[in-house]
């Protein structure tokens, strides 16, 4: 895969893409873009976290080690630790925390660039098995959050209106099946690629004889 | 590309090793932040850290609607009654509606009931900009309060409002038409002044209950 190694200029792109997202998401913790986030749960949710997520996978994206990563065979160690930051940021309680203390809020934006970290070098190395069950299990969980968020009449972070949770719950659903998607078509062009599965698939080649139609 | 290491089993133990910390470490951080994976919203934190350990009220300078001040732990430990302590802003069309039916109801169990020497209803306002005393005594008229059951005091200042939230841990935050939207409770004061408890605003007849067992027995003829 062309991810893999990358040239020389495609590393020095995501860095730049990293460093320009990184960028936009710490901005939107300082003043003056600090009310955005804090009056809305879409921007703070849908915006701001995944974009540190970004960065963090851009940045690794950048910094390509060419053999795997020792302690993180099949990906396990860097899926592990993304789910698990991940998870901390859905709790309702961290979301308002992150809103009214900004030790917490400098906490949220380092984790999440390093869950993002985390994703990509989990994700490089993981075979179909463990991708499935990682994603398997992390994208309904952050589906059913959503759905629960639009669902309820509770309003289940104080810092936030029921209107903005509405919203910001939908747009979860949204985001997890976006990702989901993203992620079977990633699989798509897995097995398109060749030598991805020569092992497996004899596939090799014919993608790139076929005749254009 | 050969992705992995050249020896299948080189990096398994580490990995696993790491993995197994890495969640240990994510469970410990959850279940600390969750207070034991008992609470996930601020709100129930908020009552299970009030619950575990009851605060005094902060003491600072209420208003009534005849424009008399004075402070907050005076006015609730002035004659040994519990109060069921809420927040409310007089503009409110919303949830301080509900409130307000919940007060009216708890006010009308309390006479009814004879309790009014042990419990008593406190609303505080928390807008000191549009709740001055006139507005105070239009909303007193609009719930049908009872002045000697049902009591209402705003702030004197925004300095004040600040400080009271933060205390009591509520958030205010704005919703459409210039409303605010906030963590409505029920909140128990007993005779010394202490916030003790926290109850939701379904839980009316729990908080009756509690404070009424929280208040000081009466004898039954007078000395």
């Amino acid at each position: 895969m062309a991810t893999l190694a990358p040239a020389p200029s495609a590393g020095w792109a995501a860095a730049l893409a990293a460093g320009l997202t990184a960028l936009v998401a710490v901005a939107l913790s300082l003043p003056p873009f600090r009310p955005l986030i804090e009056q809305s749960m879409v921007w703070h949710m849908l915006v701001q976290m995944p974009l540190l997520v970004l960065a963090g996978w851009w940045a690794a994206t950048a910094w390509a080690p060419q053999e795997g990563l020792r302690w993180n065979r099949f990906g396990l160690t860097g899926l592990m630790l993304a789910q698990c930051i991940t998870a901390y940021w859905m709790i309702p309680a961290m979301i308002d925390r992150a809103v009214v203390m900004p030790s917490a809020d400098a906490a949220k934006i380092a984790s999440l660039a390093l869950a993002g970290v985390a994703l990509r070098l989990g994700l490089r190395q993981a075979p179909l098995a463990a991708q499935l069950f990682f994603v398997g299990y992390g994208l309904p969980m952050l589906a059913w959050l959503g759905w629960y968020l639009a669902s309820t009449d509770l309003r289940l972070c104080n810092a936030y209106s029921l209107e903005s949770q509405l919203r910001a719950g939908w747009g979860l659903v949204g985001l997890a099946s976006a990702l989901g998607l993203a992620w079977a078509a990633s699989l798509g062009h897995l097995l398109a690629e060749p030598g991805s599965f020569k092992s497996r698939l004899p596939v090799r080649g014919v993608h790139d004889s076929r005749p254009k139609v | 590309m050969q992705t992995a290491p050249a020896d299948p089993l080189r990096g398994l133990l580490g990995t696993f090793a790491l993995c197994l910390a890495v969640l240990a470490g994510g469970l410990v951080a959850i279940y600390q932040a969750t207070a034991g994976g008992t609470a996930f919203t601020t709100e129930t934190l908020r009552r299970t850290a009030i619950a575990q350990a009851p605060m005094a009220v902060p003491d600072f300078g209420v208003v009534d609607a005849q424009g008399r001040t004075q402070s907050l732990p005076q006015l609730v430990g002035q004659d040994g009654r519990v109060w069921i302590v809420d927040f409310v802003y007089t503009r409110c069309t919303t949830l301080c509606l509900a409130l307000g039916t919940v007060f009216q109801q708890l006010q009308a169990q309390i006479v009814a009931q004879g309790l009014q020497q042990q419990v008593g209803l406190l609303s505080i306002s928390f807008d000191p900009l549009q709740d001055q005393p006139p507005a105070l005594a239009e909303y007193a008229v609009r719930m049908r309060m009872q002045a000697d059951v049902w009591q209402l005091v705003s702030l004197r200042s925004e300095s004040d409002r600040r400080r009271l939230l933060d205390s009591f841990g509520i958030m205010v935050v704005p919703a459409p038409l210039g409303e605010f939207e906030h963590n409505a409770a029920l909140h128990i004061v007993d005779p010394q002044g202490r916030l003790v408890r926290i109850l939701g605003l379904d839980e009316g007849a729990e908080a009756l209950d509690l404070a009424r067992k929280l208040a000081p027995a009466r004898p039954l003829s007078a000395p």
